[in-house]
């Protein structure tokens, strides 16, 4: 929750509470790319790789890139 | 209007009876998605709390498996009359977390809560075990025994229903339990809480606040339940299913849906429209078995689209507490930042924004995550936003021709929970009714969910079904007693 709008790295072992709270811009990058990290129970409640292997994401890492570009192109206003 | 305040300023969690804090001292706040005031602040359960949560349900279970059915009826009873008490209360409390409109509340959350408990508690009376002669010397005899410590989760849609959901079938079984609320939504159930510890003797329920991530995983992680519960997403539903699996416990699953709303030129044309507006817009889209694909036949796609998109510019979306808003917020900024998203996604997939697909934003709803009902035309059936679950006031319009091409895009989905077909020809409506790949089709008529009817799902929308007398199976075991009334020797040894 402190680390609201700072831009720290996601990777795979990331917390998705985490990056929903700290980077709610996220939830944008996520469905633009065919991942949701929110759901009726709140967000996903464990790792983005835990997540990404549920969603059958072919290239987790190429996500993880890419959002973490998105963050830094898109900061929350 | 004024924004009410009825909820407390703070809740603990509800172990063995009692109103405890966290061991680890942890807190989160609740805010009201309609305005962004803070409502309550929560205690977070932590591993602790949750081990004290599941021995006291142990320690009450050991009294509660042999209350009788009929002093177990009373109880379940004495609890819907409390609920009916209280429903001024719990309608407001409700309306605030979540951003529902109180007229939904009112008239369908709480008192379908209660009658939930009505219903269970009717049931167990009327419930019998089973005797047979297998030969004229044994006699076989088939109890039905609760399953002990059942773990419970539920979502933010729904919070108080849910609860009545998972709680009356598990009392009426037998089962004491943990149940954990979403934490973007924890209120109405401590309420509830309140309620309950007036009736039930302590440990039979416990209610656990937290977030998904600790206090939800460590519930899952618990060693000494014997069954898991969830009404929730398909995603976090495998999660779930896991859990249980490595304990080799069972696990009922209510999940995701992207039902199918069939409408044939014979549909009863006024309750028809209705119809999608009782599909998408009722509990603001945020409904597991929404009607989120409209199918029109191509006959009456034109004039369907244009007087619907004529209902919904109608529909009045504002502040919850006011009698009469008829769409409110969504539950919080996250949820309307993906279903933005998905109306994005609409427009590059190349379907038409006919109505809404911007946030609302006027001087009641400025401050809040509200949303404009939403209708996608020219979708056809493949685009994402036709296939994946959006979880809002979105609805998809799809245009059909004959009834084998429209049974086939209904049911090229992953999920299986709700449907419905309009038409008058009940040849028909059979015949697609028992097509369709899913657990509950209405026929003329959409979203409603009382007790009495089973809901579940088929396919990736989950496992059980619940809202009826079956969900005793799940929470419950059998027993054979087989006896030999022979004093004879068998003559094997």
């Amino acid at each position: 929750m402190g680390n609201k709008g700072k831009i720290t790295m996601i990777t795979l072992q990331t917390n998705v509470e985490d990056i929903v709270n700290d980077h709610p811009q996220a939830i944008t990058y996520g469905i633009e790319n065919g991942v949701s990290f929110v759901f009726c129970v709140g967000a996903f409640p464990t790792s983005l790789g835990d997540l990404l292997r549920i969603k059958k994401v072919a290239d987790p890492n190429a996500f993880v890139k890419g959002l973490n570009e998105y963050l830094i192109n898109n900061p929350e206003k | 209007m004024k924004m009410p305040k009825p909820m407390d300023e703070s809740y603990k969690l509800f172990i063995d009876g009692k109103w405890v804090n966290g061991k680890d001292g942890k807190t989160f706040k609740t805010f009201c998605p309609s305005n962004g005031k803070l409502l309550a602040t929560c205690a977070e359960a932590g591993k602790e709390d949750v081990d004290k949560a599941v021995k006291a349900a142990w320690k009450a279970f050991e009294s509660w498996k042999d209350v009788s059915p009929q002093e177990r009826s009373g109880l379940l009873l004495k609890i819907a009359d409390l609920i009916d008490a209280n429903k001024d209360k719990l309608a407001m409390v409700e309306t605030l977390d979540n951003g529902k409109p109180i007229r939904e509340t009112m008239n369908v959350d709480v008192p379908l809560a209660s009658d939930h408990f009505r219903y269970f508690a009717g049931v167990i009376r009327a419930e019998e075990g089973q005797a047979v002669m297998i030969d004229k010397d044994t006699l076989s005899i088939i109890l039905r025994e609760p399953i002990g410590v059942v773990g419970q989760i539920i979502p933010w849609n729904f919070p108080l229903l849910m609860g009545a959901w998972k709680i009356a079938p598990a009392l009426a079984a037998g089962d004491t339990v943990v149940i954990k609320p979403s934490s973007a939504t924890p209120l109405s159930l401590l309420e509830l809480a309140k309620l309950l510890s007036k009736v039930l003797p302590p440990g039979v329920v416990n209610v656990i606040t937290g977030a998904g991530s600790t206090t939800g995983q460590y519930l899952l992680d618990h060693p000494d339940l014997r069954k898991l519960a969830f009404t929730g997403s398909t995603e976090v539903g495998y999660s779930i299913a896991d859990a249980a699996a490595k304990k080799l416990i069972p696990a009922t699953l209510e999940l995701g849906g992207k039902s199918a709303n069939i409408y044939f030129p014979d549909c009863p044309w006024k309750k028809a429209i209705e119809g999608v507006l009782m599909g998408i817009l009722f509990n603001q889209g945020q409904v597991c078995c929404a009607g989120s694909r409209v199918f029109l036949h191509e006959d009456i796609y034109d004039k369907f689209l244009k007087e619907t998109i004529a209902e919904f510019k109608k529909v009045k979306v504002g502040p919850p507490w006011e009698p009469d808003t008829t769409m409110g917020s969504q539950v919080n900024d996250a949820q309307l930042k993906k279903i933005l998203a998905y109306v994005e996604v609409a427009k590059k997939e190349g379907a038409s924004v006919a109505c809404g697909g911007v946030q609302m934003k006027d001087k009641s709803t400025e401050n809040g995550c509200f949303m404009m009902p939403t209708i996608l035309s020219d979708v056809k059936a493949k685009m994402r936003v036709a296939q994946e679950e959006i979880f809002g006031p979105v609805v998809c319009f799809i245009k059909f021709k004959e009834e084998a091409d429209v049974i086939c895009m209904a049911n090229d989905s992953e999920y299986g929970l709700g449907g419905a077909v309009w038409t008058k020809d009940i040849n028909r409506a059979f015949r697609v009714a028992r097509a369709i790949e899913t657990g509950r089709m209405w026929v003329n008529n959409y979203n409603n969910l009382p007790a009495h009817a089973p809901f579940g799902g088929y396919k990736k929308s989950g496992i059980g079904r619940e809202t009826h007398k079956m969900m005793l199976e799940h929470y419950t075991q059998k027993k054979n007693i087989f006896i030999s009334l022979s004093e004879e020797k068998v003559g094997f040894y």
